[in-house]
């Protein structure tokens, strides 16, 4: 099993006649992915890696029900898309878009919120479950870092999640469902929303997040952990402990702002609420044998 | 995209928000016209972006035209780099207020925060007196509605008029923060001045980059970066950072360099650069390695893990700035990822060690700084 995304799951494209639409549906199709079908407005009748094309979502949904849609569409049109598929009925939607507009953002998340729908990203690499299904772009053949497991992980940053899960991966441990929910500044989902499904994921026996500064994501997690809503071990890999204040780091989300931010606030948080938290990427692999070796 | 002071105050004055008469200098030689139009006590501003200009001496006061012309010339000739000065009106102050407008992404709504304890930092407000800061969600769709602008200013102990003036400007705040794609949009202070007008006396308007294609009006230019590699980096689209230390990061991915960066602090090294070589700008290796040499590091650093910006790609690329450039400092390398063989040939070709751990990589650049202070 895996959360958000396993084999079965009817996943939709939006955007799918691009170059990067379809260079990566035919890598999700090939990973067994269940593409049912693709919007491109105009390209309607068309076919990428034998995956039917409409000029709506809802045209699409009307003739292949989709359960999530995934999005390779410019950030400047990424409130559209995501309308339009909340508008049929998705409930699960993923936009890797970097640079969505602030105020966009905001919009999106409040009427994801309303109508029930998880929108993960933008900035992300999307969600993959490990030999199941993928939704973004994830070179699943590099086996060091994408092997499957009972590990599930949670990320803000691309570049990271492969340091990070190789050292998992080295460990000995694999990935059972890896969430990116991107490095924005207003991700459209948080990790404390993600970490029920992975709380009732039987086969994931822990979690890694992988955070850094700037935000309230961590210490939301720590409060999630408090309240006894996530209640499995839990790892997390944060970066940025020695930055600057009031520098952006690279990411749109990486900046301490009125107080709030500090890698320092997220460890007290965290540690206070009975995770580990690793300094270094090396460390997580050590601290996933301890708390996993215990759990028997 | 940080506003000078200067152009947040023009915004205010065309949204109908009461600002000092005011008047804006590039040299001390303009100092006579400018306290002529802004009349006695004034107030003296240098126009940085950066926080703490009260500490660092950069806002002064002046009651004489002499006083005013050796304030401007101090503050023009200071070692902060200073472009431009703000000549103001000095307030008769009764109280001072804090107003600020952003974004509160757990909600997904606009998020206006206020307190009485204006003039100073909200950091320091929020940590020592967090009850005395008002806080009202604004939905976008719906805009923001009177009764929350009365809530705000009702909850700032106002008087009735002070209440009925106040909503209005915040209502126009307001909608300005959502006419620029504003990040963020504070007053500190606003001033409640003697005869109960309210006067911003600072702001700060902030627009989302993300949103700098629908925001014509305002263009990057040199005096909005510290340094001109980080505005040369801008203008690639090779985002740059400069520090005080020693060795240049060059790394792929903002999570990476901020974990590299951590390292090298744990190590007892330091950071001279921060320059973003992944995404898009993996293939523009020489142009990255011609910023490096401009921020004069004494060593560099190139960590990448390339899954989809490949590492042979990044290693072709960093192997062609090599040769173009010839850099006197020497270059560690930690390049992993999609044709990692090729990538090691590549680099033992210049005659570069391929290292694959990153921790490895980081200790031997912190070795080689301390070799090279020696």
């Amino acid at each position: 099993m895996s959360v958000v995304l396993d084999s079965s799951t009817r996943v939709l494209v939006q955007g799918i006649t691009g170059r990067e639409g379809s260079f990566w549906t035919e890598h999700m199709v090939n990973y067994g992915t269940n593409v049912v079908a693709g919007a491109t407005p105009g390209r309607e009748g068309q076919e990428v890696h034998g995956v039917p094309v409409f000029h709506t979502v809802r045209r699409a949904a009307a003739e292949f029900p989709a359960d999530a849609s995934l999005l390779f569409v410019p950030p400047r049109f990424a409130k559209d898309a995501i309308y339009e598929a909340l508008d049929a009925g998705i409930k699960t939607v993923v936009v890797l878009s970097e640079g969505i507009p602030l105020h966009d953002a905001l919009q999106i998340r409040r009427a994801a919120l309303s109508e029930g729908a998880m929108v993960i990203g933008g900035n992300t690499s999307g969600v993959i479950s490990t030999g199941e299904a993928m939704m973004g772009f994830f070179p699943y053949w590099i086996e060091r870092v994408y092997r499957p497991g009972r590990i599930g992980i949670m990320t803000r940053s691309g570049s990271l999640t492969n340091e990070v899960t190789a050292q998992i991966v080295k460990a000995g441990f694999g990935a059972s469902t890896l969430v990116g929910v991107g490095g924005d500044s207003v991700p459209l989902t948080r990790f404390a929303e993600v970490l029920p499904m992975f709380e009732a994921d039987p086969e994931t026996d822990a979690v890694v997040i992988i955070g850094e500064l700037g935000g309230t994501m961590e210490e939301e997690v720590a409060e999630a952990i408090e309240a006894g809503i996530f209640t499995k071990p839990l790892v997390a890999s944060l970066g940025g402990r020695t930055a600057p204040k009031g520098t952006k780091m690279g990411h749109a989300g990486a900046i301490i702002t009125a107080g709030k931010g500090t890698v320092e606030d997220k460890v007290a948080a965290l540690t206070g609420a009975g995770a580990l938290v690793a300094d270094r990427p090396s460390s997580v692999g050590e601290m996933l044998q301890s708390v996993l070796e215990k759990v028997g | 995209m940080k506003l000078f002071e200067y152009q947040a105050k023009d915004l205010f004055e065309e949204s109908d928000i009461p600002v000092p008469r005011r008047s804006l200098i590039s040299d001390a030689s303009e100092i006579d016209g400018a306290v002529e139009e802004v009349g006695f006590p004034c107030v003296v501003k240098a126009q940085v972006l950066r926080g703490g200009r009260g500490k660092a001496g950069l806002i002064q006061f002046a009651s004489t035209r002499e006083e005013a012309r050796t304030k401007a010339e101090q503050i023009l000739g200071s070692p902060a780099n200073v472009p431009s000065l703000l000549v103001e009106q000095a307030l008769n102050i009764d109280k001072e207020i804090y107003l600020s407008i952003t974004a509160d992404p757990v909600s997904g709504s606009a998020l206006i925060m206020a307190s009485a304890e204006g003039g100073v930092e909200i950091e320091e407000v929020a940590r020592t007196m967090p009850d005395r800061i008002i806080m009202e969600r604004v939905k976008l769709s719906e805009g923001l509605l009177p009764f929350q602008a009365r809530n705000v200013m009702f909850g700032l102990g106002l008087d009735a008029d002070g209440v009925r003036t106040g909503s209005a400007m915040l209502l126009n705040l307001y909608d300005l923060f959502r006419e620029y794609d504003a990040e963020l949009v504070e007053i500190n202070p606003l001033v409640v001045t003697g005869d109960g007008a309210l006067v911003a006396a600072d702001g700060k308007v902030t627009i989302d980059d993300s949103s700098l294609h629908r925001q014509g009006r305002f263009t990057l230019g040199r005096e909005y970066f510290e340094s001109d590699v980080e505005y040369e980096g801008a203008m690639e689209g090779i985002p740059c950072l400069k520090f005080d230390g020693k060795i240049g990061l060059m790394c792929a991915g903002a999570g990476l360099t901020n974990v590299i960066y951590d390292l090298v602090n744990y190590g007892g090294g330091s950071v001279a650069s921060y320059i973003e070589f992944g995404g898009p700008n993996y293939r523009k290796a020489v142009k990255a390695m011609e910023l490096m040499m401009r921020t004069e590091p004494k060593v560099v650093l190139v960590v990448t893990f390339g899954t989809i910006a490949r590492a042979d790609v990044i290693a072709e690329g960093l192997v062609d700035a090599i040769e173009q450039l010839k850099p006197e400092f020497p270059v560690v390398t930690a390049i992993r990822g999609t044709g990692e063989e090729k990538t090691q040939e590549l680099l033992r070709g210049v005659g570069l060690e391929p290292l694959t751990d990153t921790e490895e990589a980081v200790e031997r650049a912190i070795e080689l700084t301390t070799e090279v202070r020696r």
